[in-house]
């Protein structure tokens, strides 16, 4: 599989045909070389659409939907900022201090579809969509209607991740079962304590 | 009759046994298994009935497509959570006498699936287990191994007195409660009855 | 003895011989079962087996009814068979008043068969 067409090619058919669209080019930059466009949630069912009908792309194969959970993270860097500091003679000198900045990054979860072309014979083509936060927002709009190969796979991020799909036509857990209250692919999931043979032999 | 006179009379073609032995021979030299794979596992369990391993030849050649004509069940791969309870069930729809043997890591304790959040940490958390076999997967030849050590246990079973295994006494159960989907995993997590981890560790 | 001259002994010996082979083994696996190992039903092993999965609903459910149409036409094409293999086994000795009837009654039923292609009932889904 080649990849005919360059995401940046992409990114310019998309915004023309979608007018208001918002896409974002993330460079994948390992010798794979497989850069995604991010996409934003108004747009992304005719953002699909257009990936699947233009007759250039005709993306007619949604091959994989995949859940990436980004949790929040603190970034610390130092940084030298100039403080007027009194020193011990009673002076007031201007100096160069070192202070450190953490910055909370909110995570977020992720959902990425790989596209290719049957038709054409080429791909993968990586779009992403993001949601707001981890927590009660987690919402992305659903491209089963557009692939029809996503509709399991979407129930699957959704099982595991949290991924509310809207659009969605049957949006119910698929490897767990019904009441199943955790998200066990997210990154602090924590298994329940069961008694173990080591903790009972303690 | 003491085992000296016995073997004194069998030297002279005269063969003597008791009505215990003679139980225990035919049931051990008819142990049907429970048509039932789970993993893996399943494979080399599906290989030791076939021509090469043969199981018949130990008396195991019909696998029951129903449990209520299996005496054994062979817990052939790898239990997770949403299958237990089925698992459970199926043990519980066995006639007595019932025989379970736990087949490979994951049947036994959950294998390199341990720390995951869908399996079940080994099948004798919910029933028991009468033979475990290590291995991922155990060769055909463990599985033999564990038949077996199986036959052997259910030679020496007896009738009549305290010692009686548990389908011969009144008033122990033959069914096992069926473990229910929880909000964080199976609930019970184990059932305290029937999982000894103690006795498995030899305390 | 008359009872013991009679021809039919040797058979009335052997059935009864017969039925004790056949019933002993059970009745004695019936009484062994009553002496040694208790009776222990419960709702799970009385349940109905389904692979281990706890049964839904019930087993006498409505059928939709162009199932019994199937139901029909396989009945008379099945009746159809029945009554031409006498007619082909006595094919030559019949008159021509009988031949004249039967292909009557296959008319009837090939009717029948174009009514029922018609309606759609033979293509499924």
């Amino acid at each position: 599989m080649t990849q005919a067409i360059s995401v940046e090619e992409i990114k310019a058919a998309m915004e023309a045909a979608v007018p208001g669209c918002r896409a974002e080019i993330l460079r994948n930059e390992s010798p794979s070389a497989q850069h995604s466009l991010l996409i934003d949630h108004e747009h992304a069912v005719n953002v699909a659409a257009f990936l699947r009908d233009d007759m250039a792309l005709r993306l007619d194969f949604c091959s994989c939907v995949s859940g990436v959970d980004w949790p929040d993270r603190e970034i610390t860097e130092k940084v030298k900022v100039k403080k007027t500091v009194t020193t011990p003679e009673g002076e007031a000198q201007e100096q160069d201090v070192e202070e450190t900045r953490k910055t909370m990054i909110p995570g977020f979860l992720e959902a990425v579809y790989h596209l290719f072309s049957i038709e054409k014979k080429h791909g993968p083509v990586v779009l992403r969509m993001r949601t707001v936060n981890r927590g009660g927002d987690a919402r992305l709009p659903s491209l089963t209607p557009v692939w029809r190969s996503a509709e399991f796979q979407e129930r699957e991020a959704f099982d595991l991740y949290g991924i509310v799909f809207e659009g969605h036509p049957d949006l119910r857990r698929i490897l767990m079962w019904e009441g199943f209250a955790d998200y066990p692919m997210r990154k602090d999931y924590v298994p329940p304590a069961e008694d173990d043979v080591e903790a009972v032999a303690k | 009759m003491d085992q000296e006179l016995k073997i004194e009379l069998s030297k002279h073609g005269i063969f003597t046994t008791t009505f215990e032995e003679l139980y225990n021979w035919g049931r051990k030299n008819s142990v049907w298994p429970l048509t039932f794979g789970l993993a893996c596992c399943a494979i080399e369990m599906i290989a030791t009935t076939m021509a090469r391993y043969d199981l018949a030849r130990f008396g195991a050649e019909v696998f029951r497509a129903s449990p209520r004509q299996a005496d054994l069940m062979i817990v052939s791969g790898t239990v997770t959570k949403k299958m237990a309870p089925q698992v459970v069930r199926l043990y519980n729809q066995m006639p007595e006498p019932k025989y379970v043997i736990a087949m490979g890591a994951c049947a036994i304790s959950g294998g390199p699936f341990r720390d995951g959040y869908n399996v079940l940490k080994g099948i004798d958390r919910y029933i028991p287990v009468d033979v475990h076999i290590p291995g991922c997967p155990p060769r055909p030849e463990a599985l033999m191994h564990a038949f077996i050590t199986l036959q052997k246990k259910i030679d020496a079973q007896q009738l009549t007195g305290e010692e009686r295994p548990r389908h011969l006494k009144a008033n122990e159960p033959s069914e096992f409660p069926v473990p229910e989907f929880g909000e964080h995993g199976l609930e019970p997590a184990q059932n305290p009855d029937v999982f000894h981890p103690l006795r498995i560790l030899g305390q | 003895m008359v009872v013991a001259d009679n021809p039919w002994m040797t058979i009335v010996l052997l059935l009864f011989g017969a039925l004790a082979f056949g019933t002993a083994p059970l009745a004695l696996a019936w009484l062994w079962s009553k002496k040694f190992s208790p009776r222990k039903p419960g709702p799970d092993k009385n349940s109905i087996y389904e692979c281990g999965l706890e049964s839904e609903g019930d087993a006498w459910v409505r059928f939709h009814a162009s199932y019994y149409l199937y139901a029909i036409v396989f009945l008379i094409f099945d009746v159809e068979a029945v009554f031409l293999l006498p007619f082909a086994v006595s094919f030559t000795r019949l008159s021509a008043g009988a031949c004249i009837a039967m292909l009557v009654f296959l008319l009837l039923l090939v009717e029948g068969l174009i009514w029922a292609w018609q309606k759609g009932v033979l293509t499924w889904a």
